[in-house]
């Protein structure tokens, strides 16, 4: 191996590690009686593409919304780069990235509005700003949109905007809370042609129940059924060719 | 601070990007002309009826000190403005903290480098800067009266400062309900009670003894803008609006720790 080849695979091996490690040890969450979440230990490492997918109710949102601190734990630990999202919120944020689910944006504010509002509260100013609301305009092919009430676009372009949000500070880690639900199938490719490039790249977090799409953009999964895992490894393990159906609804005997 | 301008920006946008922001404005200036020109009509009437009496009319000074512009219009239009405006604030302040629950927005707030209360800053400065908008408009035909009717432009700013106070009190408890609240509607209903039930406690006077009539007395809205009203600012009163903002600003912000918690 050449010196350039040796300081390129070692570039991107430090590219690959680049990321956030996520570390959840007994983390539950209750709301009233009911447990959303229920002790759930689970390690993501930098760099990962990491899947959290489960049927509705199962606790994937209850475990995004730890993530971010919009929640905090009723038990338990969570940690990202070792911090709480509890307790060190502010620093946590900084390494956030955030795209929920369609339709969770401004629909008063025009696009270019929305993204200087939204690097304008992840602390850019003046030169750097602009520079990251061009190059998400550019990136994420919503130029010629710019000027449009965000209101106005389809979910698929709406979509495109909350991904172009999620990127203009570069984060270290990227949640995707439910990435392709209502949208049509040529949207659904685009929004995931964008995720597939993240991969190894940064830590990236994809909350979905689309099969599918889980294979597709992780290299890892857990599976939760009423707030308790019931599968975690390797996404072609796990899912494989067969049918994953039966982790869904909680067999934990179909555990791979 | 970069995000907290950011957020104020982004407030102000949505604001007037909005069309609630001119009905509002239109609806307070339309009310406030309403009543103006109905009390200046009731007036005019008195004054034509005296005027027209066998007596003699303006002449023979049969005309009472107390049938002036400044009593039978100004401090009537003022008292009822003051009423019209637990109505019409709410409705500003219902969106404010409960839309961006109801679209989801609020996940997107936490996710960025803004604190709780740098977003409690920013819009309850937004909101009053509307208030305080809306309260200019408003203001136009009663400072028309000031001017026609002899009341000193000495009292013009203590009349106007404690109209605006009344409004930020007004908006400060539809921010708090807003804040609590996920519905617009519910935000607004909580608004309008909290500030109907401040306005004036004279209805439970009978049912309670001394004190906490006194008590009462010292909580309500009316006598603070009242005593405004007549041209007089008292630091007792400003310190009962401020203190009011504040404790509004501190339930709101102490909403973002209670969701956080009971989700």
């Amino acid at each position: 191996m050449d010196v350039i080849s040796a300081r390129r695979t070692a570039t991107e091996a430090e590219a690959h590690r680049s990321g956030v490690r996520i570390a959840a040890k007994g983390l539950t969450r209750r709301f009233g009686r009911h447990t959303a979440l229920d002790r759930l230990d689970l390690e993501i490492e930098p760099g990962e593409a990491f899947g959290l997918l489960g049927a509705n109710g199962a606790g994937k949102t209850t475990f995004i919304r730890l993530l971010t601190g919009y929640l905090v734990p009723s038990a338990g630990d969570l940690t990202v780069d070792g911090l709480s999202p509890a307790r060190e919120f502010k620093a946590v944020r900084q390494r956030i990235g955030f795209v929920a689910e369609t339709l969770r944006l401004y629909p008063d504010l025009r696009v270019r509005s929305f993204l200087r509002f939204a690097a304008g509260a992840r602390n850019l100013a003046g030169a750097p700003l602009r520079s990251a609301i061009d190059e998400a305009l550019a990136r994420f092919e919503l130029v010629d949109l710019a000027d449009r009430l965000i209101g106005h676009l389809s979910k698929g372009l709406q979509q495109r905007v909350s991904l172009a949000q999620a990127f203009l500070a570069d984060p270290p880690l990227v949640i995707v809370d439910e990435p392709t639900i209502g949208l049509d199938p040529v949207q659904q490719e685009e929004v995931r042609a964008v995720l597939r490039g993240l991969r190894g790249r940064r830590t990236l977090v994809v909350c979905t129940h689309d099969l599918g799409e889980a294979r597709d953009l992780t290299d890892r999964v857990a599976i939760l059924y009423r707030g308790r895992l019931v599968a975690l490894g390797p996404t072609s393990e796990v899912l494989g060719a067969g049918d994953a159906l039966p982790l869904f609804r909680g067999d934990e005997g179909a555990r791979r | 601070m970069r995000p907290l301008l950011a957020l104020v920006r982004k407030e102000i946008t949505v604001l007037f990007g909005s069309p609630m922001a001119y009905l509002s404005l239109t609806l307070v200036v339309l009310v406030t002309a309403l009543i103006f020109f109905d009390h200046l009509r009731l007036y005019n009437q008195i004054l034509f009826l005296y005027a027209s009496s066998t007596l003699g009319g303006f002449e023979t000074g049969t005309v009472p000190d107390y049938i002036n512009l400044r009593d039978s219009v100004f401090f009537p239009v003022m008292d009822t403005l003051g009423i019209t405006l637990i109505g019409v604030v709410p409705l500003v302040t219902m969106r404010v903290f409960a839309e961006e629950r109801a679209r989801g927005t609020d996940e997107f707030l936490v996710t960025t480098h803004l604190s709780a209360g740098q977003i409690v800053l920013a819009k309850f400065a937004v909101t009053y800067f509307f208030v305080a908008l809306m309260m200019a408009a408003s203001f136009v035909y009663p400072a028309m009266a000031i001017h026609q009717g002899g009341i000193g432009a000495e009292n013009l700013l203590a009349i106007f400062l404690g109209l605006l106070l009344h409004a930020i009190a007004l908006a400060s408890i539809g921010l708090a309900c807003s804040a609590f609240a996920s519905s617009q509607l519910v935000a607004a209903v909580a608004g309008w009670a909290v500030g109907f039930v401040l306005w004036d406690f004279g209805w439970a006077s009978p049912f309670l003894g001394q004190t906490a009539n006194r008590f009462l007395d010292a909580i309500s809205l009316h006598l603070r803008y009242g005593s405004f009203a007549e041209g007089i600012v008292s630091l007792a009163n400003l310190a009962y609006f401020v203190g009011l903002a504040l404790v509004a600003a501190a339930v709101a912000r102490f909403s973002f720790d209670w969701r956080r918690v009971a989700g």
